[in-house]
């Protein structure tokens, strides 16, 4: 084991958020590197936290992350998240932990990330919304105030969180889901478009008991520049972003401030440091 | 041209690639080397189940409505065999263990069903679903092994349905007609309203 915590961007094939989400982790001072699918999975245990990111690995072939999750990198990875180290799966990321039963972290698969249906609205779906932070043991969140509403973008056709009767509404009691879907005054949203795809329970994020593997469906990694954070949002951080660059305090630099979404991987860097 | 003569009825539009399917070898060569259940699998093949239900018209101008469309099925590289009786054969070879997994609550075509209206005048009600065919080693319980190999229920079990978004159905024998429309399957429940959205 090095001294330095490593981490793993796992790309499987048709995966194509892997150079951002190295910059997100890089950004935060850890060492990050992408795995390839043709890697030896034993080499994933010299890592000490994972992240999938997202994309359409095996061009979402089957069922989105289906494939995937029968890789013998999953398997591994399953021993190394059952020791506690860390992995954030972003979109496709989250729907291979869920299809591999990574997460919720019972025993076997126990959820379905399904495609978007809402009343009068189904399909792929792209835009930011708001993700209220929920209590919870989660590494990648819980620096954040319970309450605290981040703007992140989404952009799946698959991200409907649905379980057999009453799993999901336990889930929330349990603390297992960090992230839900929120209007900007931190409300519950439950129509579309600020719940943009009919998760139960306008769930965003679902993380497994312990806390250390988390599924998230919005992309935190294309939300770490305070730049990207679209002027018709509301809240601190599009003001922050105005501030930084419609008053012109900020300067062209600003485009660079830390964003919303860089929070959960300064998470990330937090618990490795403590571990 | 005379008004071809329509009867209330369902049909079937079976909708497969020309070439090979990548998503059906994906999902045999993952099967194979990943799920005990999979060992004796030796083809797996993969159609776009498109059910019509309503006034119909007969076969053949069913048919050229379905090729003529571009809601239905590209021509340049798909092909469509239409059932629209019971007796009719689908192209699941003798044999092979056909399985239907269609989304739950969801599955119905309105940009087809309004091309249908506008083109015909006739309402109906289109849904798609997945039907697969699992052909295995001679020797092996085809039906018991398809079954393993259906639910997904952990990383060694399961591939082709998540039963919390999904149901599938493995007919006992023959195809059904109709298989995906509401009342296809006894005993299924059914949500109308969940499926209006």
């Amino acid at each position: 084991m090095t001294a330095f915590p490593r981490v793993a961007v796992i790309q499987f094939p048709g995966v194509n958020c892997e150079a951002e989400t190295l910059r997100a982790l890089e950004r935060v001072g850890l060492v990050a590197e992408v795995f390839r699918w043709t890697r030896p999975a034993g080499e994933l245990r010299d890592f000490q936290a994972y992240v999938l990111p997202g994309g359409f690995s095996y061009q979402d072939r089957v069922r989105a992350g289906a494939l995937a999750a029968k890789d013998p990198l999953v398997e591994v990875l399953h021993g190394e998240l059952e020791r506690g180290k860390p992995a954030l799966g972003i979109c496709n990321g989250a729907q291979v932990l869920v299809e591999a039963g990574l997460i919720p972290g019972g025993s076997g698969v126990e959820l379905a990330v399904a495609r978007n249906r809402m009343r009068g609205r189904t399909g792929y779906f792209s835009r930011w919304v708001y993700a209220r932070v929920e209590p919870s043991p989660c590494v990648f969140t819980r620096e954040l105030e319970p309450g605290t509403v981040l703007p992140l973008p989404v952009a799946h056709a698959e991200g409907r969180f649905v379980g057999s009767p009453g799993r999901v509404p336990a889930l929330v009691r349990a603390g297992q889901t960090p992230l839900r879907y929120a209007r900007h005054d931190g409300a519950l949203a439950t129509a579309f478009p600020e719940h943009p795809n009919g998760a139960e329970e306008s769930v965003a994020a679902v993380c497994n008991p312990r806390g250390n593997v988390l599924a998230i469906l919005p992309h935190p990694e294309r939300a770490q520049d305070l730049g990207a954070v679209p002027r018709q949002m509301v809240g601190p951080w599009p003001e922050a972003r105005s501030r930084a660059f419609d008053d012109g305090a900020g300067g062209a630099e600003a485009v660079d401030d830390a964003g919303p979404g860089l929070r959960l991987f300064e998470g990330l860097r937090r618990h490795l440091v403590e571990v | 041209m005379a008004r071809p003569e329509r009867e209330r009825g369902v049909a079937q539009a079976w909708i497969e690639l020309v070439g090979s399917d990548p998503e059906a070898w994906s999902a045999l060569s993952v099967a194979r080397a990943r799920l005990p259940a999979a060992r004796g699998l030796e083809s797996l093949r993969r159609w776009r189940l498109v059910e019509l239900g309503g006034s119909l018209p007969g076969a053949a101008d069913l048919a050229a409505c379905l090729h003529r469309s571009t809601q239905f099925y590209n021509p340049n590289k798909e092909r469509c065999t239409v059932r629209n009786a019971p007796g009719d054969p689908a192209p699941v070879r003798a044999g092979e263990v056909a399985l239907l997994v269609r989304e739950r609550g969801g599955g119905r075509r309105r940009a087809a069903e309004r091309w249908w209206a506008h083109e015909t005048g006739e309402a109906v009600q289109v849904r798609e679903a997945v039907a697969w065919a699992l052909g295995f080693a001679a020797g092996v319980d085809g039906p018991a092994a398809a079954a393993e190999l259906v639910a997904l229920s952990d990383r060694r079990h399961g591939l082709l349905c998540n039963p919390f978004s999904q149901i599938p159905s493995l007919p006992g024998s023959g195809i059904p007609l109709p298989w995906i429309t509401p009342g296809g399957e006894p005993g299924e429940t059914w949500n109308a309203e969940e499926e209006e959205w």
